[in-house]
């Protein structure tokens, strides 16, 4: 396999240290996130190395936690949304027939909600907090990812490998697994990165919206909220969420642009 | 013929993802905790004024034949009464449908005029192989900024350095063009910033892959010049997916319309459903969501007729890609 | 999002201006607010012209199933729109005094007999004027509806008028917060010749004798007040017009006060004052209220583990009222007891038995109650400062070994949790109640059977209930002040709803466009009580 190009590399590499950042929370590292350890709405200093916010928390490891929150709920969302999709779109896009015309029209229906609408009926029906931000981002990633596997399951299963898998008597899910499967499995992975950053924006919404994980635990989103209304007072419970925030959404979706030209490599020209 | 049969079964279909779209719309708002009672009438309801409430909007009836009444009336073009305003829901819709559908159409003017040219300069200055690490790099950072980041700082900086553009006091249309259109700059603006790189991306993609055609190859060849080749020939076969593009955004837009029009406080549709889904305001929910799923589908069957006319070749059997 | 509270209201980017904002962080301040008169923080330049237009934004709208009828509204914000075409006989003054209004004086014959002398010149935006009947018949509407504020008139034996000018109320027994309970806008008097003819529903219409009227009101968006021409008061109001925008989200009200769009704005945030520090024609102000945030802890559920009053005692201990007061509030909240803080009369929080007591004899509480490692859910509301009180609450019980889990819901979630259903299925919640004017007042929601919402989760304790109405009964003076500190000490034994803090409410103005006038303290949520005194400096 060719190597990823530099820029999607260096995005690849500032996702590492997120998750590192994230792993050092779970360590303790920087501190209790909930304790109140001094008085409120310090900008840094020896004792809270990124300020403290309105309830004199020291941000480091709020923002560790926040990370990990965001990166975890997000990553786990995205593989039930890829299992998911992969079972229904490689079904339906190799079945044809009722089959398929169920499965789409149900994705049909999904798709035609605006994301954050579906995330705010979902986090209503069952109470705000990381199961609710978990489905939704799940529901808002299905469709796009399941039309686009059986897109690409229904041009592989015409390919003569299967044909001759299906003559030679293979067994139906030996046949989606060992030949189908792994020849989509590069749109799963380009859709994968995609939906990534489709669900940190989608737990941002919600804890925008005031729907996101309990309090206290901190998510990229909830301190973006909360620190929004400070950006005089304390600019810095917004700064470092923020960044990271966007450089985490920026690098996922860099390495899926380098992912997707590996996968499916375009010829071009220059005109001028 | 081929074609008449083929749009009777898309027109079909979309009637069926509609009809999902209303059963899923009705579910969710039921199945959502908390009482329209306690909410609606306060806690020191007492049980007769909650029975009474109910009975008024039917909510003693069974589930089913609740849905089965909202189906009909809706078919009638009735979305009911809601219950905090008391008012009917359709006239309250259609006076806040033209906040959204301005706002949105201005996101998608801008998103198809600064999209459009970014992403066929970017395809046409290409060189094969070239990276294009700056465009990548800025194209990515207008789909990483949600708006509520870019909608928050944009309301506090233009508020407090006041710089010109008015945030929080929308006028209607009707009542002051040149006044609403000050208050509507901003928010469309926040909100076109991921269509119009999504729509640069998507151009830039369709405009290398006409590059390599024969007949760009020999439009080349017979020296005619690069802006004229991108005039006569690109553009015209570019436009299909760019078209279809159109369809996706218009859902992104009304979803990211919501959170706009909550951080610039405008009295869209979007508001109107987040407001009412916190208040269990059933009638709103359920027509709001409707609306904005209904916009959806009829977008996608209109962008699918427009690629039919642009793109003959591709015609009837063109699916959609994101 | 829209608080569904006991008679309440009030709620509730980045980089580049982060750096930007770095040189004018200022420190929030705390403290007492400045005032420029006793009793106000502002007071309106009668110097300047009347006339004009207002432009106000509030962070919520009224709305409800009953619609705009004063007397089943039962949340302080729709109390405070409703307000501006509505009157009582009485109101309230700077320092919690019942003051004269639509009454121009009274006597009481005996602890059991008012009598209130009408004003003669008073009609209803309609033009008609205003007599004894629409006084009785309004009192009488009142007593036969559903409306909670019945509880808090007392026992009204009869109302009665004699002659065109003059009402007499009969009680069956002494209750001394009386006339302070008629000070608020369910107490208003309606125009019941209309309302008897049909002619007119309250509950779609507004037609009182106050100073504006509506014009125009879009849910959710908007109202238009223009002033009364038939009001009483000579040269009031004096801004022509209100615009009231309805703004739900805190940051585009704080920039509809910077770029001048709106000349008064209510703020939920207690830090506002420092996400405007700079911004040089705004003024932010913070008005006390006797408003407090409570604890309930439910003991009806099926298997309560707050049953032994010795676990609710020793969360009592557990909670440190002050340092919630200065964390989650910004210093802006004062700790309270059932009595709210601030009133005249009111029982020092200090002198509470929980106040005296440690973290160890908390401990030792829920040692003898065989409830060590006590956990339980806190249901909260989403809006701020909700959230922040509940998290510190969580670390104040971490201390005496309690793990609090924290629900937070949207409003509609979490009343439906609270009241929806008997016995409530809730462990704890939080939410605050309206303090009123009087301080005998509020604490007749400890009595359950009297109060009805709470009968889902609180076990009525007839010793507390003797002690209220006690010392309804007792005339102002020393021997009440003995009654209500008995109150205080016996609910805070009870512990079934532990008064926590005051909540404070932020105002913030633009002193170039708008010189107002508000007390420093308020009892029924009501930022624009003297809106009608309010002058408008320039045209908007």
């Amino acid at each position: 396999m060719k190597r990823l190009d530099r820029l999607s590399l260096g995005g690849l590499a500032c996702l590492l240290v997120l998750v590192v950042f994230a792993l050092g929370s779970l360590a303790g590292a920087g501190g209790d996130p909930d304790a109140i350890v001094g008085p409120r709405l310090r900008p840094p200093g020896p004792g809270w190395w990124l300020g403290t916010d309105n309830l004199g928390r020291s941000m480091l490891p709020r923002v560790m936690e926040g990370v990990g929150t965001t990166l975890l709920l997000s990553s786990i969302a995205v593989l039930v949304t890829a299992a998911v999709s992969a079972t229904f779109g490689i079904i339906a896009g190799y079945r044809g027939g009722y089959l398929n015309e169920l499965v789409m029209r149900l994705v049909e229906v999904l798709y035609s909600f605006p994301a954050i609408v579906l995330a705010i009926l979902v986090a209503a029906v069952l109470g705000p907090g990381q199961v609710a931000a978990l489905a939704s981002i799940v529901l808002a990633t299905i469709p796009l990812m399941t039309r686009l596997v059986r897109a690409a399951a229904v041009a592989v299963s015409q390919r003569d490998y299967v044909t001759s898998a299906v003559i030679s008597g293979a067994r139906l899910p030996r046949v989606l697994g060992r030949h189908v499967l792994p020849n989509v499995a590069g749109t799963i992975a380009v859709q994968g990165t995609y939906a990534l950053s489709v669900g940190i924006a989608v737990e941002g919404g919600l804890s925008f919206l005031g729907f996101g994980v309990q309090p206290p635990q901190a998510s990229l989103g909830v301190l973006i909220q909360r620190g929004g209304t400070y950006m005089i007072a304390a600019p810095w419970l917004i700064l470092g969420p923020g960044v990271v925030l966007v450089v985490a959404i920026l690098a996922i979706n860099v390495v899926g642009d380098g992912l997707r030209d590996q996968l499916e490599p375009r010829e071009t020209r220059s005109l001028t | 013929m081929r074609l008449l049969m083929w749009w009777s079964g898309r027109a079909l279909s979309s009637a069926a993802t509609l009809l999902g779209v209303s059963v899923l719309i009705f579910a969710a708002v039921r199945l959502m905790p908390g009482g329209f009672a306690e909410t609606v009438l306060g806690p020191f309801a007492t049980a007769e004024q909650k029975a009474e409430l109910a009975t008024r909007y039917g909510l003693d009836q069974p589930v089913f034949m609740q849905y089965g009444h909202w189906l009909g009336t809706v078919a009638g073009g009735d979305f009911g009464i809601s219950m905090i305003s008391r008012q009917p829901v359709g006239a309250e819709l259609l006076a806040r449908l033209p906040v959204t559908a301005e706002l949105s159409l201005l996101a998608v003017a801008v998103s198809v005029l600064a999209g459009v040219p970014l992403g066929v300069l970017t395809a046409v200055r290409a060189r094969p192989g070239g990276g294009g690490a700056a465009g990548r790099l800025l194209s990515g950072l207008g789909v990483s900024v949600p708006e509520f980041v870019l909608g928050s700082l944009v309301v506090f900086v233009f508020s407090r350095y006041a710089l010109g553009l008015e945030v929080g006091a929308w006028v209607p249309l009707t009542q002051d063009p040149a006044r609403n259109l000050a208050t509507m700059v901003l928010p469309a603006a926040v909100l076109s910033v991921f269509a119009v790189s999504v729509t640069a991306r998507t151009t830039r993609d369709a405009v290398m892959g006409v590059l390599v055609e024969p007949y760009v190859t020999a439009a080349v060849g017979r020296g005619e010049s690069p802006w004229f080749i991108v005039r006569h020939h690109i553009l015209r076969n570019a436009a299909a997916p760019v078209v279809t593009l159109l369809g996706t955004i218009t859902a992104y837009l009304l979803g990211g319309a919501l959170i706009v029009e909550h951080v610039f406080n405008l009295p869209g549709v979007g508001s109107y459903i987040v407001q009412a889904v916190g208040r269990r305001d059933y009638a709103v929910v359920q027509a709001g969501v409707l609306l904005a799923a209904g916009v959806f589908i009829v977008m996608n069957v209109v962008i699918d007729l427009l690629v039919g006319v642009l793109d003959p070749r591709l015609g009837v059997t063109a699916g959609r890609r994101s | 999002m829209r608080p569904i509270r006991l008679a309440c209201g009030v709620a509730a980017a980045l980089l580049a201006t982060a750096c930007a904002a770095t040189g004018t962080t200022t420190q929030p301040s705390t403290g007492p607010q400045a005032e420029v008169e006793p009793g106000y923080l502002a007071v309106a330049d009668d110097a300047l012209p009347s006339g004009g237009t207002l432009n106000l934004q509030v962070h919520i709208d009224s709305g409800a199933a009953t619609g705009y009828d004063p007397q089943l509204a039962d949340v302080a914000t729709t109390w405070q729109l409703l307000s501006l075409a509505y009157e009582t006989l009485v109101t309230v003054g700077p320092d919690f005094s019942v003051q004269p209004l639509l009454a121009e004086k009274w006597e009481t014959p005996s602890p059991t007999e008012y009598v209130f002398h009408l004003r003669e010149d008073v009609s209803f935006s309609n033009g008609r004027k205003m007599t004894a009947d629409d006084v009785v018949g309004s009192f009488e509407r009142l007593l036969a509806s559903k409306s909670v504020w019945r509880g808090q008139l007392g026992a009204v034996k009869s109302v009665t008028k004699d002659g065109d000018h003059t009402v007499k109320v009969t009680l069956k027994e002494p209750y001394t917060p009386f006339l302070a309970a008629l000070a608020n806008v369910p107490a208003a008097v309606l125009p019941m010749k209309e309302i008897n003819d049909k002619s007119v529903d309250p509950a779609t219409t507004l037609l009182g004798t106050g100073p504006y009227v509506v014009k125009d009101h879009r849910q959710d968006v908007s109202w238009t007040f223009k002033r009364n021409e038939k009001y009483w008061a000579k040269g009031k109001p004096a801004a022509d017009t209100l615009n009231i925008t309805i703004a739900p989200e805190e940051a585009a009200r704080v920039a509809a006060l910077q770029n001048g769009s709106a000349a008064l704005a209510t703020l939920g945030n207690v830090d506002s004052a420092g996400m405007l520090a700079g911004a040089g024609d705004v003024k932010v102000v913070t008005q006390a209220t006797t408003d407090f945030y409570y604890l309930m802890l439910n003991t009806k559920a099926p298997a309560s583990k707050f049953a032994d009053p010795k676990v609710r005692q020793a969360i009592a201990i557990a909670l440190d009222q002050r340092q919630i007061a200065d964390i989650a509030l910004g210093g802006k909240g004062e700790p309270s007891a059932v009595t709210p803080a601030g009133l005249p009369g009111a029982c020092d929080p200090a002198a509470l038995p929980s106040a005296s007591k440690g973290i160890d004899d908390a401990k030792r509480l829920l040692a003898e109650a065989g409830a060590q490692n006590l956990t339980f859910t806190l249901s909260i509301y989403s809006t701020q400062p909700a959230p922040a009180v509940a998290q510190v609450i969580q670390q104040n019980l971490q201390q005496a070994g309690i793990t609090v889990k924290i629900e937070q819901m949207d409003e509609a979630g979490w009343s439906g949790k609270v009241y929806g259903k008997a016995p409530a299925e809730f462990d704890a919640a939080l939410s605050w109640f309206a303090g009123y004017a009087d301080p005998g007042m509020v604490t007749k929601w400890w009595n359950p059977e009297e109060a009805g919402f709470n009968v889902g989760f609180m076990t009525p304790d007839k010793e507390l209930n003797a002690l209220i109405d006690a010392a309804g009964k007792e005339p102002a003076g020393a021997a009440r002040e003995k009654a209500l500190a008995a109150v205080c000490a016996k609910a805070d034994a009870d512990a079934q709803m532990i008064p926590l803090v005051t909540r404070p409410a932020t105002v913030a103005f633009r002193t170039d466009a708008l010189s107002p006038s508000l007390y420093s303290t308020e009892g029924y949520g009501n930022v624009l009580r003297l809106v009608a005194d309010a002058r408008v400096k320039k045209s908007q």
